[in-house]
């Protein structure tokens, strides 16, 4: 079978590639293949899947009609297991093969499984899919003790997730702050007091080392410290890794991710590649990096659909800015670009406690990072900062006592 | 009231009240009404009529004549059968869409209450406003009397809604001498009325109907394809409606004749005139005195007769070369004049309408009967001896100014 | 996807009092969606949801919270779906949609059902409730066109915008009337036998119009048949020669639409100079020369007049605020159910006018941007109503800058004109209802 888009992955990516797509070329045939057997949704939500705020009947990312809308098929139960750019064609699971024109790779990411002694003979947990999320709701209506190996974001919505199902939870991170890629220490610090607050044990420094089976579902995990641990749920949470396994011998340059340029093209004529499976240029200095995020996803998704379809308004990736937007117990916090960069070598820092938290990192009187606790912050806006390199010396003591209106300020002016 | 419409009866009336009674009997669908002396009786008995639910008509009170007839315009346009009635500067004031209504065809009745015009500043009766707008387009009769008036009216529905004719019809009955004259008339019953006029069929060839869409009265004419042909071809047809008028007036009399016992002379009427050698032509409530003097001097002997016209537009002109024809002299009395000619009006389309013959005879042009002014027997008595005189080669010059001494 | 409602934030004009705030949180019982906020320069600045048309909001959210309703164009946001990761802010560049701590989720601006609170609590006339073509669009684009497709109207003539759009609202079950000028003269009516419109239309003449429409509905209320009437008439069938008929079809309150579309003279005729024509202007009948100054006396201001009538009801109209024109249309339309509805539409010409025909909607706009044009309407019940705020309006000289007929004016002319237009607005504000009025 053929199509002129083929399209890997419904996710956040492939979505906003197919919509990108029918803006241009409202015609061409049009493929989203899945290798799940539920409709789209996303990795996001599941925490919310676990813990029952979320139905899973209700979390689509893309209903019939709208599939309808766009005159684009989801082919559900679809797995590639190889890509073929040559012959342009992908094969899939069940001997099955599609060709294609234009294809795009949006398969995301996969957990990580570290390598601790006897993992593989307990029942362990994982959270990338709805399957996942659906087994650990169930595991947790009768467990009692959860470990949660890893203090990233999928690992904390879950603790936080499983300690409001009333579960013990233990937390295992083997740096010693939670969410270190995005917050600063300060920041991560006041987290971790949140979950401690709530009664969330939270172990930093430690690396488990050992596990083993007990009865049939729980298990016990031996930490480097020589801390025993029980656990009637495990929940492996200790990073993601993009989806390649079917890229073997297609000749489509690899690094930690698929190597992308600033349209989203792969080393191959007629494959893209976005979202969590791509490594794209970072901001600001180009270099190729995996930015595992939502609005990354679907930024990508968007210019690779834009270019697959000859958009003549592409307007050319700008570069990946770390980014989150992150709700624990009732609080919010906000990390854009480099929150945690170290003050020194010409980036200047100011924190300030007064009310929540907040710590803004500057370079040459420009914003390059801002992390927040219970700060109201537009997030969006300070993204459009940085990526801008908006000039804030004319403003600069006003953005530094009052950023978020100084922000807005600038940005309104900027749109009018 | 409503024995009124519906039993045939005798009343006495003045023929402002004949008129709104004519059109009672006519169910006119929508009436618009603004009230100028020597008129406004007639508008009050219609809203009288309106308000005691003898008249079920919709009634615009307009802010004035030409309101008036432009509702009136279009109301028929989308389907209505329509009345109203003016008088003098009403008439100049409706001037504009008055002069309009026969272009777009519409079978509409609109009674005169004669009235001579401004300046000299006047409020009587007189035909100078009648005959100022005789060549707009619109057929224009005139009455004698109170009963004629009435029976004419219903008649002039018919003569307008015929679809070989219309076109808009005034009937005209001067003012005080017919509007305030009071005389015993016979009412026709409402249901021979209805059998004689039938159901309205005024837009069924212009309309403003969404169920018939079209442009009503698109620029026409002008030096583009096909402009000047079309022009053409609609005048044509509307000269055409005008002639056939008088074959469609005179069945219609006939017919009226048979129904109702009444027989009026269509287009004009010959009194005693078989063995006449010459004639006395009048036109109007004048008619009446002009008989009586015809009579008297018939007492005497003399062999004079009486032309009485009624339609006035079109003109009748075959009918008028052959009442002329037999006579020798005609003393013509108009009731307002033709300032072009130094004449009468009456006495110009005479003189042009005997062209056509080669018949010749004499003619005398009388102007009496001006702002009010009454035409007697006397003055009747004088047209018929200059008109003998002429008649036996002595011609005075016209015109003669009948109330000029009085 | 299509353009569609937005709220336009005008910088100049706000001084930073916060009314639009206190009345959105009033409104929604929770913290202000609208933000103001000062800029750099001294002035003021706005965060508040553009209701985008290909909205990043939505695009980031995992949770099917957020959608832009097809037909309305709002950014609707689901309380029950949402999970609360405020992804969404991420996508906003306009500080749109944020976190609000006390209610514990985002908020955002949803219009409030189509009146913001916002717009009508500025009396500085900072915020403008726009929609643009595109929504107009949606909602018409189905109906048919009633109207020729080629025309001999002037380039840049706002007419035929303005008779294609009312004409696709009120459709085939119409009678339509066009007096002689300018819109007949485009070939509404037609040609020699060919016509310019799919519903029944016609030219009366210059003066009768509203009486013969008023004896057309007369006939059809009488055989129980519902039909709209309308008339399409220049300002000379209205102001002058047909104000009479006008007036007495107010009076008498026939069923009737009477719209009025005001080009200030007599311009199909060669630009002579109409009651409407406005002081100072260039006419061909009052020309500009040694002595001559243009038109001496002030334009003749009808809906005014039509107010004293008492008619149902009263608007007045621009052709750069179509959504406006398409509110009062669809208000005048069911009033000329009961009675007489009257529309003055304001319309530029850049023919007689003389500026260039790419202008005329700016033209428009400014006009009303300088209150040189008001928008307002009014009903016996609610007295006069503003549609648009009449607060901090520009000088009168930024719209007759933009206008040859006024090129001869000095300041002594200008200052006049600035003059007559606060005069009209203060006259046109006694007539608002006094309990709105002492507001
Ligand atoms: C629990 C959790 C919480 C998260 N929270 C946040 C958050 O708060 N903020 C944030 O920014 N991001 C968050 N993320 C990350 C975010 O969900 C991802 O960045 C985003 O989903 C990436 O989208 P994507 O389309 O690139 O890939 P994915 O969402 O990973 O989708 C890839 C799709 O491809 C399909 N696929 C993969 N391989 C194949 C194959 N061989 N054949 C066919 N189909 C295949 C998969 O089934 C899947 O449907 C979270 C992720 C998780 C798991
Ligand atoms: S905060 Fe709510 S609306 Fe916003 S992206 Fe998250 S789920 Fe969607």
């Amino acid at each position: 079978m053929h199509a002129r888009y083929l399209i890997i992955g419904s996710s956040h990516a492939g979505r906003e590639a197919l919509a990108a797509i029918r803006m241009a070329d409202p015609q061409g045939r049009l493929v989203m293949l899945s290798r799940e057997r539920h409709r789209p949704y996303s990795p996001t939500i599941l925490p919310y899947v676990v813990s029952g705020r979320s139905d899973p009947r209700k979390v689509g990312l893309g209903s019939v009609a709208w599939f309808a809308e766009n005159r684009a098929e989801l082919v559900l139960d679809a797995q590639v297991v190889a890509v073929d750019a040559d012959a342009r064609a992908v094969r899939l699971a069940d001997g099955g093969c599609w060709t294609y024109d234009k294809l795009l790779l949006a398969t995301g990411a996969e957990p990580v499984v570290p390598p601790v002694e006897g993992l593989e003979g307990v029942r362990y947990h994982v959270l990338r899919t709805l399957d996942d999320a659906l087994a650990i709701r169930a595991r947790a209506a009768t467990a009692r003790r959860a470990v949660v190996l890893g203090a990233g974001l999928v690992g904390m919505h879950a603790a936080e997730t499983l300690a409001g199902a009333g579960l013990d939870v233990t937390v295992v991170e083997m740096r010693p702050h939670v969410l270190a890629e995005y917050f600063d220490p300060r920041a991560s610090t006041l987290i971790r007091e949140t979950f401690e607050r709530h009664g969330t044990h939270m172990m930093m420094g430690r690396r488990v080392e050992r596990a083993a089976g007990v009865e049939t579902e729980a298990c016990r995990l031996g930490l480097d410290d020589g801390t025993e641990l029980e656990a009637d749920l495990l929940l492996v949470a200790a990073g993601v890794r993009p989806a390649l396994r079917m890229l073997a011998d297609s000749g489509i340059a690899t690094d930690k991710g698929i190597l992308v340029d600033t349209r989203m093209r792969t080393a191959r004529d007629g494959v893209w590649a976005a979202g969590d499976v791509a490594q794209a240029p970072g901001f600001p200095t180009g270099a190729p990096m995996v930015n595992g995020t939502l609005p990354e996803a679907v930024e990508q998704g968007r210019i690779a659909g834009m270019d697959m379809a000859g958009d003549d308004d592409l307007r050319p990736y700008l570069g990946g800015i770390p980014l989150n937007t992150y709700g624990f117990f009732g609080r919010h916090a906000v990390a854009v670009g480099a929150a945690a960069a170290p003050a020194g070598d010409g980036v200047e820092v100011v924190t300030d406690e007064g009310d929540g938290y907040c710590r803004i990192a500057l370079k040459d009187n420009r914003l390059i990072g801002l992390a927040a606790i219970d700060r109201v912050m537009d997030a969006g806006i300070l993204w459009r900062l940085i990526q801008r390199r908006v000039d804030l010396g004319p403003v600069r003591d006003r953005f530094l006592s009052h950023p978020l209106e100084t922000a807005r300020a600038l940005m309104s002016r900027g749109w009018r | 009231m409503n024995q009124l419409v519906n039993s045939s009866r005798k009343i006495v009336c003045d023929g402002n009240e004949a008129a709104a009674r004519a059109v009672v009997l006519a169910r006119p669908d929508v009436v618009s009404v603004f009230p100028i002396t020597p008129q406004s009786s007639l508008v009050e008995s219609l809203s009288q009529f309106v308000a005691d639910g003898v008249l079920t008509a919709e009634l615009i009170n307009a802010e004035g004549e030409h309101s008036v007839l432009s509702a009136l315009q279009g109301a028929c346009l989308a389907g209505a059968r329509t009345y109203t009635a003016t008088s003098g500067p009403g008439l100049a004031f409706m001037f504009e869409p008055y002069i309009r209504t026969p272009g777009l065809r519409l079978p509409m009745v609109v009674s005169l209450v004669t009235r001579d015009m401004l300046s000299p500043q006047c409020v009587w009766g007189g035909q100078q406003d009648a005959m100022t707008v005789r060549e707009c387009g619109w057929i224009q009769v005139y009455c004698e009397n109170v009963q004629e008036v009435l029976d004419t009216v219903i008649m002039a529905f018919k003569l307008a809604e015929h679809k070989d004719v219309l076109l808009p019809v005034n009937v005209c009955h001067d003012g005080n001498y017919l509007s305030y004259a009071v005389s015993r008339i016979e009412l026709p019953a409402a249901e021979m009325v209805d059998g004689f006029l039938g159901e309205p069929d005024v837009n069924w060839h212009i309309a403003l109907d969404p169920d018939r869409p079209m442009a009503v009265d698109p620029l026409t004419g002008g030096t583009g394809p096909g402009g000047a042909a079309s022009f053409v071809g609609y005048r044509k047809s509307q000269v055409r409606g005008m002639a056939n008028a008088l074959e469609v007036f005179s069945d219609i009399h006939v017919e009226w004749g048979e129904r109702f016992g009444r027989h009026w002379a269509p287009l004009v009427e010959e009194y005693r005139l078989e063995d006449a050698d010459y004639a006395i032509v009048t036109i109007g409530s004048m008619t009446g005195a002009g008989k009586d003097a015809v009579d008297a001097a018939r007492e005497r002997g003399e062999k004079v007769g009486l032309i009485k016209v009624k339609t006035y537009r079109p003109f009748p002109r075959d009918a008028i070369i052959a009442a002329l024809g037999k006579v020798k002299a005609a003393g013509i009395v108009d009731r307002s004049v033709s300032f072009a000619w130094d004449c009468g009006p009456l006495h110009q389309d005479v003189m042009t309408t005997l062209f056509a013959s080669p018949h010749r005879l004499a003619l005398v042009g009388f102007i009496g009967g001006l702002a009010g002014a009454d035409i007697t027997s006397e003055h009747f008595q004088r047209v018929i001896e200059l008109t003998a005189q002429a008649a036996r080669g002595d011609v005075s010059a016209s015109p003669i100014w009948l109330n000029e001494h009085d | 996807m299509a353009s569609q409602d937005t709220i336009r934030f005008i910088s100049e004009r706000c001084d930073g009092c916060g009314d639009c705030m206190t009345a959105c949180a009033k409104a929604k019982g929770s913290a202000s969606r609208v933000a103001i906020v000062a800029g750099s320069d001294g002035g003021w600045e706005m965060a508040l949801c553009r209701q985008c048309g290909d909205p990043k909001c939505v695009a980031n959210c995992p949770a099917g919270a957020l959608d832009k309703h097809r037909d309305s164009g709002i950014v609707d946001w689901f309380k029950d779906l949402c999970v609360d990761c405020h992804l969404c802010t991420v996508g906003c560049v306009y500080g749109g949609i944020v976190f609000d701590p006390a209610a514990g989720h985002v908020q955002k601006c949803d219009m409030c059902d189509g009146s913001p609170a916002c717009v009508p609590a500025c009396d500085k006339g900072a915020l403008e409730h726009l929609s643009a073509a595109g929504r107009l669009h949606e909602i018409h684009a189905d109906k048919e066109d009633m109207f020729v497709p080629g025309l001999s109207a002037c380039q840049g003539c706002n007419s035929e915008l303005l008779i294609r759009h009312t004409m696709r609202r009120i459709g085939r079950n119409s009678v339509v009337a066009a007096p002689p000028g300018c819109i007949p003269g485009m070939g509404t009516v037609g040609y020699n036998g060919q016509t310019g419109a799919k519903m029944p239309i016609f030219h009366p003449l210059l003066t009768n119009t509203a009486a013969m429409l008023g004896g057309v509905k007369r006939q059809y209320e009488r055989k129980g048949r519902d039909v709209t009437v309308v008339a399409l008439a220049g300002d000379g069938g209205a102001v002058d020669v047909g104000f009479q008929s006008l007036s007495g079809a107010a009076e008498r309150g026939e069923r009737v639409l009477f719209i009025c579309v005001d080009n200030e003279g007599y311009m199909n005729t060669g630009m002579q100079a109409s009651g409407s024509t406005t002081f100072g202007s260039w006419t061909s009948t009052t020309p500009v020369g040694e002595i001559g100054r243009g038109k001496s006396t002030d334009g003749k201001y009808l809906p005014q007049l039509l107010m004293g009538h008492g008619c149902a009801y009263v608007a007045t109209a621009s052709t750069a605020f179509l959504d406006d024109y398409h509110a009062k249309l669809e208000k005048a339309l069911e009033a000329s159910r009961t009675g007489f509805a009257y529309l003055h539409v304001h319309a530029p010409c850049p023919t007689g006018w003389r500026f260039p025909a790419a202008m005329t909607t700016e033209v428009c706009r400014r006009q009303v941007e300088t209150n040189f044009v008001t928008l307002w309407e009014f009903t016996p019940e609610d007295g006069l109503c503003f549609t648009r705020g009449v607060g901090r309006p520009r000088p009168v000289s930024d719209y007759v800058g933009m206008i040859g007929k006024y090129k001869h004016l000095g300041p002594a002319e200008l200052e006049r004109i600035q003059a007559s237009v606060h005069r009209r607005v203060e006259v046109l504000q006694g007539f608002r209802r006094r309990s709105t009025a002492a507001g």
